[in-house]
């Protein structure tokens, strides 16, 4: 995004994986993070720790993080975000998707945690095209 | 499943001598000609269609998030354009996967050429742990109550869904995959102006200094057989937990016995439990190479010029079976052209079919 910046826009759907019991509160975990400014932070924790994702986890994960944790605890226990993240569920099946990470690069599919070279080459390709 | 693309290969003068005289065709190139299809599976449309179908049904994965073509995606020439395959979640691979243009010709399949037929390798993937993951008894039942399939497998078999069918009826659908018309068809059968002077002076090596052509002929450019280059471990790969244990896992199915510290791909040694076999692949076919990047079994080149460098100082340290060609940058670089253009065939045009 850095090398990029301002020619590239950057959105984060959820997709918590339908058969791992902590991914839809790992998704959860995470937007309660970004209510503190910490989205980043908390996603490549969840990424690093994986599969260690139960409640306690969680809440000490935010600890590290500096996060509030009375804050945290509250918007995870209470399921703050489900609707968005179901809503985001229903937008993957809609669009076929199955697959995390998927990319849609300025609508090109690109299945897969791919190489920065890789998805450098397609932005490359995509900016080609904008007209300015 | 996974692939290993190696576009030239070079044998030490002694094996030569001997391979040439098992196989008359070894060294020279040919066309494209109809593909091989054994007597107890022939083809028919509507079986390919069936396999069609099944190839991109999802339900053939555990989880339902997995169909064939996930990793064999049409749009990037039948496979998935990464160094390691993708994987079951919350697996990884552990070998490239290959393209499954003109599979049929092959003798062998996987890189370890673990099987002997398509329809022997279908099912490998819907069962492995890190690949599709389902249970063929499952699936069976999955596919049963669906009745467009009961419905299709009765007008094509004459019977039941059974996993034989299943198997079957993909191999049916890979068999229509084929690379046709490309340049060098054209070139050998007679058209001279097929291939650019770049490309014909790389012809020229391919067939001579570059000894290519001593493992990668007849018509889908490979020997069917196995060579230790001693390709280099993907380093991206040699510390990831989840790579080891699928390492580890397939060499304890396969009963090698020192499975827990394993530490590198064994190769077909896996199957043969011989010492020659050791870190040994498949040679893979070079038609439509230029597509298929990454290369060899774990995709650690990434470009063809990164395989001809490797293959021109003489393949990994220690190998026996390539020495160094002492090609010159420009006869590299009429070498890849050849590589480019020559061995490319027409679009293959997928019309996406309805899964029921």
């Amino acid at each position: 995004m850095k090398e990029y910046d301002g020619r590239l826009r950057l959105v984060i759907k959820h997709y918590p994986y339908k058969y791992r019991d902590f991914s839809h509160m790992a998704s959860e975990a995470a937007m309660a993070a970004r209510e503190q400014g910490k989205f980043w932070e908390m996603h490549r924790t969840l990424l690093k720790k994986s599969p260690k994702l139960d409640r306690n986890s969680l809440i000490k994960y935010a600890g590290e993080l500096g996060l509030d944790l009375k804050r945290f605890t509250d918007s995870v226990d209470g399921r703050k975000y489900s609707k968005l993240i179901e809503r985001d569920k229903k937008l993957a099946v809609d669009l076929d998707v199955y697959n995390t990470p998927t990319f849609f690069i300025n609508g090109r599919k690109v299945i897969g945690n791919r190489p920065y070279e890789y998805l450098k080459m397609i932005i490359e390709e995509e900016l080609k095209g904008v007209k300015k | 499943m996974s692939k290993n693309n190696k576009p030239v290969l070079l044998l030490i003068p002694l094996v030569c001598i001997a391979f040439f005289s098992l196989n008359v065709y070894a060294g020279h190139l040919e066309p494209f000609r109809s593909v091989p299809v054994p007597k107890h599976n022939p083809q028919t449309p509507e079986k390919i269609e069936l396999g069609k179908k099944l190839f991109f049904d999802r339900r053939l994965s555990g989880d339902g998030t997995m169909s064939c073509a996930t990793c064999h995606n049409p749009e990037q020439a039948f496979t998935d354009g990464q160094d390691i395959s993708l994987s079951y979640p919350t697996t990884m691979n552990w070998r490239n996967a290959p393209t499954l243009i003109n599979t049929a010709f092959q003798k062998f399949l996987f890189h370890d050429g673990r099987v002997k037929s398509l329809e022997d390798q279908a099912l490998f993937p819907l069962m492995s742990a890190f690949e599709m993951n389902q249970n063929l008894d499952f699936v069976e039942e999955e596919l049963r109550v669906v009745p467009e399939y009961v419905e299709a497998f009765k007008k094509v078999f004459g019977g039941d869904v059974t996993r034989e069918r299943i198997a079957m009826a993909i191999a049916a659908f890979e068999r229509t995959l084929v690379s046709v018309n490309s340049p060098l068809d054209k070139h050998l059968k007679g058209d001279k102006s097929a291939l650019s002077e770049d490309a014909k002076k790389g012809l020229e090596i391919f067939e001579g200094k570059g000894k290519c052509a001593d493992c990668h002929y007849g018509v889908n450019l490979s020997d069917n057989r196995f060579h230790a280059l001693n390709v280099p471990e993907n380093p991206a790969l040699l510390n990831e937990p989840r790579v080891i244990a699928t390492m580890r896992f397939t060499a304890k199915v396969y009963h090698y016995e020192d499975y827990k510290n394993l530490r590198e791909d064994p190769g077909r040694y896996l199957i043969t439990k011989n010492k020659k076999d050791r870190k040994a692949f498949r040679t893979p076919s070079l038609r439509e190479i230029s597509k298929t990047a990454p290369y060899m079994h774990n995709g650690v080149f990434k470009t063809l010029d990164e395989v001809l460098d490797f293959l021109n100082k003489g393949g990994g340290p220690g190998n026996k079976a390539l020495k160094p060609l002492g090609l010159t940058g420009e006869e590299k670089r009429y070498l890849k052209a050849f590589l480019t253009e020559a061995p490319a065939g027409e679009d293959i045009a997928i019309k996406y079919p309805e899964v029921p």
